[in-house]
């Protein structure tokens, strides 16, 4: 499960400005915060205590509000992890040059530990400079801990500006709930997998917030006595917010993530009028339909699951397994890219689970859901590392689904 | 052993997500203390955690009669008491709670047994669960064999599904008792079913020295007589004995920490590395440390062992009464509160590489670590001046508190002479990952009801320890060596900081 983050109480300050800057001076401020830091926090009989950090996480934001979410954001995620952060925004109004750069530290003083200095550096960068985003960041990285790069917005896939960027990195991460064009900036998604270096992990908050869905659907099966299910599986029926066609990329994984995993051929797709979609696989001889709909629900973010049925029989019992959110919420419709930052202080979601299973009554099971902000599902993918086999066989069944629509 | 016939290919790539098949869990002595600080709210974290699953109920059972309702506030007082993730989610917790019945079982009751029986089979019907049980005493251990076999008298120990028993330690008082125990147990259930729980194990830190040793690849080749001088390690609490006295005075350190405790650490700190992190490769080579160390003997125990009581004191700023005025210890109480022993591992590996332990009460402060001290550079490079002030390498597994690592080593002082000093490199879990880590019994749970034994004891290993203390325990009653004294609030006695002096040798000042 995501882990319970904290969001940051109050916005730290920047300890150093800087416009017109070089990635040199930065580096020069840095040293000076650092050794600063570590003599402050040693005592007079002790050494300077060495940096600590895990990771470092770069955030590329387009916009001004996508660059205070993301700066919030890392900073929530040091709070929990010993961490670099590098905000970078393109295409910034700057007052310098190419480069205008600020430096915000947070200090934690565990109870029984030192105290570790997470760094947050900020650049707006401009022209030419943000072509060339490797450059801009290699100095700039921690030596021997990972890199993850969190592309907020659409990224610019099969463009030169990403694969520069992912040269230095270990992993991308994406929120594909907010690409702008969900069924191409899919596709395009997927390709990508095919063409990046083979240390680069491809990750998606969206695939993050599945996961509850997923021990749902996959604690159903696990007693041993029911594992027969799954090969009696006849129909599968995914529900999401939206009206009409709508976002589909969040239900297209779910079905890939089940297609893919116990062998199912996609054999025809068609996309009727209101979000509707049929979709007919075929294993052992068996056919499988899976139906999406779209339902309006205007507390939800478009494309959100908002329920999950898969039903069969197997050696003459029926089956019936429904996981569902509960309750509705009752709000107007909101933009989607605040929704899921305001996930953030919401508590009491749940998944609501029904078992049917022959002529038994249902079982119902209430499971909780984290907060899903961001800072929680990017810190349990970040914790957990960006390379998914289930995740990258799931998005390409999902993709080939998709492309029959 | 097995867990699973065939994996579930929908639980693939779920990290740190372990499904368990839908049970019943019985809890003897639901309304005691373990129940509820421990037990309790570590399954309402499992199902905040969603590591519960659909059906799964949990049935307490004590003496006193009580109705399903005044059950479930008990349980939710005791979970909003010592739950360790605060505040308490009421929506979560209702759900818990809704699974949440009583039965009255009086333990020397077998008709109580049948009504418990009944009272499974309806939840059996009700929620779906294939007769999956888990009998957990969180009772006192003499009432371990009496709940055994009332199972097996009413038939609680059999039919479909599983049929697990989990029992606390101590897994006895000494050898025979704890064969006495195992038996008993093992009439009743398949010893594969029996899960003792030492819950140190379940620590993440402990868990972390075979990730240390076994994960990486630049400590396992130092790792043994050619590098290493000795081992100490340190269990020790600031507490005195608390409300413990009447079972305390009984057992005395040797049993409630060396016996257990401290010889895991020795265990997971000396064993070879298994093929797997899985239950039968671990447990395995954890038992052949044990049975690799040789026992004490006749002279042995006296010159390799020291045992001490302390006297009052100051802890932590505080004054505090020594042990015989505590509450419910006799005034003349020959009990040990402190015990230290060498240990000799016989086995190619730690071939000449003494292990000390040490483990008490009243300590100046509460700390678990293993240190492993290396030798001496074979050849004074620097000269004898300018190392002086280094001490030999050592690393240090902190277990807690500051749950971390050390490394310790040499390393030039700046300036214009040449002086060696010894540094520190720390690594410490809360400075790098900042994350709260569970409680040792929500792991040690999950893993019951999965049905993976790997950080649970099995009887041979208990066995092989008592085998190693029985001899100690009986020189000791005969007052062989003599009881020391320490102060309150000190390392322990004098005879402790001699035990390694003979071996030219002194204790890690933690």
């Amino acid at each position: 499960m995501a882990p319970t983050v904290s969001a940051v109480e109050q916005e730290a300050q920047p300890i150093w400005h800087g416009e017109g800057v070089t990635v040199g001076d930065v580096l020069a401020a840095l040293d000076q915060i650092r050794f600063k830091f570590g003599r402050a926090e040693a005592g007079d009989a002790e050494h300077i205590h060495p940096r600590n950090s895990v990771m470092t996480l770069i955030g590329i934001a387009p916009t001004e509000p996508l660059e205070e979410a993301a700066k919030r954001t890392t900073q929530t995620i040091g709070m929990q992890h010993a961490a670099q952060a590098i905000v970078i925004r393109e295409e910034a109004p700057i007052h310098g040059r190419n480069l205008d750069a600020w430096i915000t530290t947070d200090v934690r003083r565990p109870e029984m530990a030192c105290a570790v200095e997470c760094e947050l550096i900020t650049l707006h960068v401009h022209g030419k400079a943000a072509d060339h985003l490797g450059a801009l960041l290699d100095p700039l990285l921690v030596s021997g801990v990972p890199t993850y790069l969190w592309w907020l917005g659409t990224p610019p896939f099969g463009k030169r500006e990403l694969s520069d960027a992912l040269r230095v990195c270990d992993g991308l991460v994406v929120d594909s709930a907010q690409f702008v064009e969900p069924y191409h900036d899919f596709r395009r998604m997927a390709a990508t997998l095919k063409v990046v270096h083979h240390r680069l992990g491809l990750s998606d908050l969206q695939w993050s917030r599945l996961r509850p869905w997923r021990e749902s659907i996959a604690q159903f099966f696990t007693p041993v006595d029911r594992r027969g299910f799954l090969d009696g599986i006849s129909e599968v029926g995914v529900d999401y917010a939206g009206e009409g066609r709508g976002n589909r990329i969040a239900a297209s994984l779910v079905t890939g993530w089940i297609a893919s995993a116990l062998g199912w051929k996609l054999r025809r797709a068609t996309a009727g009028t209101g979000g509707v979609v049929v979709a007919m696989y075929e294993h052992g001889g068996r056919y499988i339909e899976v139906d999406f709909r779209s339902v309006p629900q205007g507390d939800r973010v478009p494309g959100e699951v908002s329920a999950v049925r898969i039903a069969g029989a197997s050696r003459g019992t029926t089956f019936r397994l429904s996981v569902a959110h509960d309750p509705p919420r009752s709000r107007g419709p909101r933009q989607s890219e605040r929704e899921w930052e305001r996930r953030g202080g919401e508590t009491g979601r749940v998944l609501l689970t029904l078992i049917e299973i022959g002529d038994s009554d249902p079982l119902r099971h209430v499971q909780q859901l984290e907060p899903e902000d961001q800072a929680a599902l990017l810190l349990e993918l970040l914790s957990t590392g960006t390379h998914d086999a289930v995740f990258n066989r799931s998005l390409t069944a999902a993709s080939a689904l998709m492309d029959k629509f | 052993m097995k867990v699973e016939e065939a994996p579930n290919p929908l639980a693939e790539g779920l990290h740190d997500y372990r499904i368990a098949d839908p049970a019943v869990m019985i809890i003897f002595g639901a309304t005691g203390d373990l129940s509820g600080r421990r037990l309790l709210p570590a399954l309402y974290n499992l199902a905040k955690q969603r590591s519960l699953p659909a059906g799964f109920a949990v049935v307490g059972a004590a003496m006193n009669d009580m109705p399903d309702d005044a059950f479930r506030k008990h349980a939710s007082d005791r979970i909003h008491e010592f739950s360790r993730t605060q505040p308490i989610d009421d929506r979560v917790l209702d759900a818990f709670l809704s699974s949440l019945s009583y039965v009255k079982v009086d333990f020397a009751q077998l008709a109580d047994f049948k009504a418990l029986a009944q009272r499974l089979q309806q939840l059996d019907d009700a929620n779906h669960i294939p007769g999956n049980r888990i009998f957990y005493c969180a009772t006192p251990p003499p009432t371990y064999q009496t709940i055994a076999l009332q199972l097996q008298a009413s038939g609680l120990n059999k039919g479909p599904g599983f049929h697990r028993i989990v029992v606390e330690k101590p897994f006895g008082s000494d050898l025979q008792s704890a064969r006495e125990l195992t038996q008993t147990l093992q009439k009743v259930f398949a010893e594969d079913s029996v899960f003792r729980i030492d819950h140190y194990l379940g620590k993440e830190t402990v868990q972390n020295i075979l990730a240390f040793r076994f994960a990486n690849s630049i400590f396992e080749p130092v790792w043994n007589t050619n590098l290493i001088d000795s081992v100490q390690i340190t269990v020790a609490e600031e507490i005195g004995i608390e409300q413990r006295g009447a079972y305390y005075d009984k057992a005395g350190a040797l049993r409630d920490i060396v016996q257990n405790h401290a010889l895991q650490l020795v265990t997971l700190t000396a064993m070879e590395p298994p093929l797997a992190f899985e239950a039968g490769a671990v447990r395995d080579e954890k038992v052949k440390v044990l049975r690799s160390i040789r026992p004490l003997i006749g002279e042995d125990i006296e010159q390799s062992t020291v045992r001490g009581q302390y006297t009052s004191g100051w802890v932590l700023g505080e004054q505090v009464p020594a042990y015989r005025e505590e509450k419910n210890v006799a005034p003349d109480s020959q009990t040990e509160t402190f015990a230290a022993l060498r240990l000799v591992v016989d086995n190619w590996r730690w071939a000449g590489v003494p292990f000390y332990i040490r483990a008490g009460k009243r300590m100046p402060k509460r700390v678990t670590e293993i240190r492993i001290q290396f030798k001496r550079p074979p050849h004074l490079t620097f000269g004898r001046e300018a190392m002086k002030e280094v001490d030999p390498n050592a690393i240090t597994l902190r277990i807690q508190p500051e749950e971390g690592i050390s490394l310790k080593f040499g390393a030039k002082v700046p300036s214009a002479g040449l002086r060696i000093r010894s540094v520190t490199m720390d690594f410490q879990y809360v400075t790098s990952f900042l994350i709260e880590a569970p409680e040792a019994y929500e792991r040690l749970l999950l893993d019951c009801m999965i049905g993976d034994p790997t950080l649970f004891t099995r009887a041979d290993e208990v066995e092989a320890a008592w085998t190693l203390i029985d001899p100690i325990e009986n020189a000791w009653g005969s007052d062989r060596p003599p009881l020391q004294t320490y102060a309150a609030g000190s390392w322990g006695p004098d005879a402790a900081a001699k035990l390694l002096q003979a071996d030219a040798r002194e204790w890690h000042r933690p």
